[in-house]
This record gives structure tokens, sequence and C-alpha cells, in this order.
């Protein structure tokens, strides 16, 4: 496998991303606001209501973030095993493209009220997001 | 000959100093891209009678804008191969994303404390709108109070150095993964050159 120090950096990186986004619940309550939800608050509305609890807290990050984050990690835990497999193939990258078309289309659906999309379905679209976001580099990793 | 000397010598001239021109360029245009996004819907959530929906044009713009920049560690990536080097290495590609991450970050936080010199009030007008959308909406009043405090720490004023500090890791992150990304889609491979 090549690149074996980036993998393991973007690892740790990625584990951290996780254990952030799961909020006060992991990392201890505080009166102000806490530093998970300040450090997301860029990249993320945190609406409560669409957002999962953890250990009675809710997280730092929507659903749908959460589900990209943990595919992100999860795919990138994948890439040794998927690395040969995906070898020069193209349909990584169109899962990929077809996974954040359904990001839009489900945004768009339910902004114009077509449909009401629920914390579960936000995740479960947000993971193969996130996973596929990962596992389409992994032959980068391939030694030759 | 001629080629293969070209393209030798760009293998060999990978510096710190070439990324800087599609680093800088990338993350000075989506940070003003996502600065007038921001202040699009931050004035027309200013503007607008609160309707106590989640969906507030404040709500969009922060969906819109991490999205938008999230592509910009590929766009910096497409950018490098286009203009300095059609070769680069995953580790070279990550490191312009996280860096383009963090222009972004930079250069929105130098545009967002600019405009306060044009229009002083506009936080503290983008805060009352925002809480006063919060109120309208139709929850229990813990946590209504809990969502104004939360909005209003969040939004209110914070040190420019406070800001980079907490913005600068996880854009710059995101924008690592697309710029691998990049790497994949647009860079050609060349894996004897060194890092």
């Amino acid at each position: 496998m090549k690149y074996k120090a980036l993998y393991a950096g973007v690892l740790f990186g990625l584990i951290l991303l996780v254990l952030f986004s799961l909020g006060s619940g992991l990392w201890g309550g505080s009166a102000d606001l806490h530093w998970t939800d300040q450090l997301f608050s860029g990249v993320c509305h945190q609406i409560p209501n669409r957002t999962f609890t953890f250990m009675g807290e809710l997280m730092a990050v929507n659903t749908r973030c959460f589900g990209i984050f943990s595919g992100l990690l999860a795919g990138w835990i994948l890439i040794p095993l998927l690395k040969d497999m995906i070898s020069e193939k193209k349909w990584p990258l169109i899962c990929l493209l077809f996974a954040g078309l359904l990001q839009i289309i489900d945004y768009s659906g339910n902004l114009f009220l077509l449909w009401e999309n629920t914390n579960s379905s936000r995740f479960l679209l947000g993971l193969p997001l996130g996973i596929l976001s990962s596992i389409v580099i992994a032959d980068l990793f391939q030694s030759t | 000959m001629e080629m293969e000397e070209v393209n030798q010598e760009q293998e060999n001239s990978f510096s710190f100093s070439n990324y800087w021109p599609s680093i800088a360029i990338v993350g000075a245009i989506f940070s003003l891209v996502s600065f007038v996004i921001g202040l699009y819907f931050g004035y027309q959530q200013i503007n607008s009678e609160p309707a106590g929906s989640f969906i507030s044009p404040v709500m969009i713009s922060s969906g819109v804008i991490c999205l938008a920049t999230a592509f910009a560690g590929m766009i910096a990536v497409w950018h490098y191969t286009k203009e300095v080097s059609p070769f680069m290495k995953l580790g070279q590609g990550a490191l312009v994303g996280f860096l383009t991450g963090a222009a972004i970050i930079i250069f929105s936080t130098v545009l967002n404390e600019l405009w306060l010199l044009i229009d002083p009030e506009y936080t503290e007008k983008l805060i009352e709108a925002t809480i006063a959308n919060v109120e309208a909406m139709d929850l229990p009043q813990d946590a209504s109070n809990e969502m104004v405090d939360a909005m209003a720490q969040s939004m209110g004023d914070q040190s420019f150095f406070k800001q980079i500090f907490i913005g600068i890791p996880i854009p710059g992150l995101l924008n690592m993964a697309t710029a691998m990304i990049g790497v994949k889609i647009f860079a050609k491979k060349k894996d004897e050159i060194s890092f």
C-alpha cells in the first residue's frame, strides 16, 4: 500500500471529525455554546429537530452531515480492502456523482414541499455520499 | 526529446511556492462567492417577516455555502494541473485542498470584517431577525430559549483570530477530501515524483 502516512493521518482526522460531531454528549456539557457546535457552525445549519441526540444531548451536526462524516470514515477504513477492486474502474465515480445528485434532489424536494424527508432518510442518503467520496480514491493507494 | 525534457522539468519543479497561486486564486474566488451568498441571504433574512420556518434564508445559505466551498479543493487541484503541472501526488493534492479551505476561511473572515465597516449594524440586525424567526416557531419554551442563546452566541462578536482558529479545521478537512478526488480526476499519474 502506498502513502501509508497520508492514509494514517487522514484516518486520524476523520476519527476526530466523527468524534467531534457527536457533540457535547461525548465531550461534556457547557453553559455557553459548546466548542463542538462552534467548530461545525460554518459548515452545518445545526437545526435541533434535524439533529440526532447522543447521550441525551444534541449532536454538533445535523443528520445528513453526520451521515456524510460517518460515511467518509467508513469508506476510508475500507480503502485497504478495496484498493485493488477499484483499480481504474469508473463505477465509483459514477456512483459518487449519483449520490451527490440524490442529495440535491432530496434537499430540493423537501424545500419545495414535494415530500418531507426525515432524520433517518437524511442520514441514510448522506452515508453513501461519504463512503463513495472515500473509496473513489482507493486505487491511488494501490502499490504498483 | 524536447517534450520529454519539459515533462521531466515539470516533475522535478515541485516547490511549495508553485501551489500558492492555485490556493490563493481559488480561495479568493470561493470566499468571495460564499461571502456574497451569505450577504444576500443575510439581508433577505433581515428584511423578511419572521415566518417561524426552520428553512429560513440563513439556513439555506449555510447549506449552499457549505456545498459550494467544499469543492474548492477539487477546483484548486484542477487549476494547478492546468496551469502549473499535470502531475500531482495524492499528498500534494491533500495539502492543496487543506490550504484552500484555510484560505477561504481567512479571506471570508476578512471580507466579513470589512463589511462591518460599511454596515456596522449588520450582525446585530441579523441576530435579531434570526431570533425573531426562532421565536415565531412552534417550539417548547425551553427549546426555543436554548436555540436563541446558541444562535446569539454563534453569530455574535468573536475575535478575528478565534473565527479563523475555529473555522479552519473542518472546511480544511472537507476540501482535503475533495482535493484528493480532484487528484484522481485531473492529475496524471507519475508515481516516481518525490514529495
